[in-house]
């Protein structure tokens, strides 16, 4: 016979024990970040070849999907398209005046220089958040590839994000849109600094946060915003998004609108990694 | 054990479901939450125990792969399971709605929770709007999709653990 000597312990007390854990789980994993890091490791290298394959399979379901839904949107979206043209062309003329105006300024600036002078590496998005309250999101290359954390992440020809970790084989990007995203911009045509935060609540509405612009500069609606040169891990000159609705604060000291990001952040699929990291200790010590 | 091998691994499933397929097929930018489902539907199923496993698999999967600070995952999902192990008195096989029940207060408890350790902690202050605009469309998708995973975990239980035949007469040789 078999005799049952089976210790239960009261689930409470494991409950407890759990906390407890987490919390000193917690602080360790915040003091000593940087030796936590082959554990992660571990744990997503074992995940991220599931999620690479599964990935292209909800992609292409997506694909799918939509493929419906725009089937039957197309219909009156062509009827209000026509409309819009019309609208458009008219726009457009005015347009190619602020263009030349504008590339002027990137003469000025030597944005187009900058631009194809940073090296850069293609990464596939292979998994998206984990829930509906963050804008994170992991890339197929890591620091095999050459990627290191604090690294910006750029898609077409806008910023999408930095990367915020760099395992062996993938790495986190964490969204200029994610809630906890801040950067330092500049508006180009007035060169006035501004801080551009992510903000969950405006999510729906496809804008972000611009605030801390210098209260008597007039900014007109669709005025270029790029990264600025004080930012300490952003590269200076990458364009973010368009600025509008730019009120002044109760403070009057300081202005707040929205800003229209260039990057469609619900589509991405293929991102580049500028492979240069801002130093911001070189800086300092040479300024020392 | 062999429920427990079974549960990592429909929790491995789950999570990589989450984050490859459903970021793909939101409705109208809300996606369920499938580990929240599976956390409660084992502290509901199996007691708080179970449920208090799945929830530190499940944590410290998401905090150890997605997470900043570890722990803080492992804190809301343990909680989520160990509450829901308590209306394991509840458990009745052919009842849905219960559990669904249970789904929909689990995966408000996360929102909450999540709220309070990632927002309210940053002076996000706005309670109000992401009750409507997240919490509550994320619970009504979860509990959808929670009917799925609930019945493929009865399936399984049923599959692992076959209800044993009860005798009847005093000389079933069977016993």
């Amino acid at each position: 016979m078999r005799k049952k000597t089976k210790i239960t312990i009261d689930p409470k007390y494991v409950l407890v024990v759990i906390l407890i854990l987490c919390l000193v789980l917690g602080v360790v994993s915040y003091r000593f970040a940087d030796k936590m890091q082959p554990v992660r490791s571990v744990a997503g290298s074992l995940i991220t070849p599931m999620q690479k394959g599964i990935n292209s399979i909800g992609s292409n379901l997506a694909k799918q999907l939509d493929y419906l839904t725009t089937m039957r949107k197309t219909v009156d979206e062509n009827k209000k398209l026509k409309e819009e043209i019309a609208e458009l062309s008219a726009e457009n003329k005015l347009l190619q005046q602020d263009k030349y105006e504008l590339e002027n300024f990137r003469k000025l600036y030597d944005l187009d220089e900058q631009y194809a002078g940073y090296p850069k590496v293609a990464a596939r998005v292979i998994s998206g958040d984990r829930n509906n309250w963050n804008k994170e999101f992991v890339i197929d290359k890591g620091t095999e590839d050459g990627i290191r954390k604090n690294m910006n992440v750029m898609a077409g020809d806008g910023l999408v994000g930095i990367v915020i970790e760099a395992n062996k084989s993938y790495a986190k990007v964490r969204s200029i849109i994610d809630d906890n995203s801040n950067i330092y911009g500049t508006v180009l045509k007035h060169s006035e600094n501004c801080i551009i935060t992510g903000n969950l609540k405006l999510m729906s509405d496809g804008v972000i946060e611009v605030t801390g612009i210098k209260g008597d500069v007039k900014i007109e609606d669709g005025a270029e915003v790029v990264t600025s040169q004080i930012s300490e891990k952003y590269l200076p000159g990458i364009l973010i998004g368009y600025v509008r609705d730019i009120k002044k604060d109760s403070s009057n000291i300081t202005q707040t609108g929205y800003l229209s990001p260039v990057v469609d952040f619900s589509s991405l699929s293929m991102v580049f990694v500028i492979t240069k990291v801002k130093d911001s200790a070189e800086l300092e010590e040479m300024l020392k | 054990m062999k429920r427990c091998i079974s549960l990592i691994f429909l929790i491995l499933v789950c999570f990589v479901l989450q984050t490859s397929v459903f970021t793909h097929i939101r409705l109208s930018n809300i996606m369920p939450n499938l580990l929240v489902i599976l956390v409660s539907a084992s502290g509901f199923m199996y007691g708080r125990k179970y449920g208090m496993f799945v929830g530190v698999i499940c944590g410290g999967l998401i905090d150890l792969i997605y997470g900043e600070i570890i722990g803080v995952s492992i804190f809301i999902y343990v909680i989520i399971g160990y509450i829901n192990g308590f209306a394991n008195k509840l458990y009745y096989k052919d009842d849905l709605s219960i559990p669904l029940f249970a789904v929909a207060v689990s995966d408000l408890l996360y929102g909450m929770l999540y709220y309070i350790c990632h927002f309210l902690l940053r002076s996000r202050f706005d309670i109000l709007f992401y009750i409507i605009h997240i919490m509550i469309p994320e619970m009504i998708y979860t509990v959808a999709v929670g009917i799925v995973i609930y019945k493929i975990l009865q399936w399984l239980e049923d599959r692992l653990y076959p209800q044993q035949e009860v005798p009847l007469a005093k000389g079933d040789k069977s016993y």
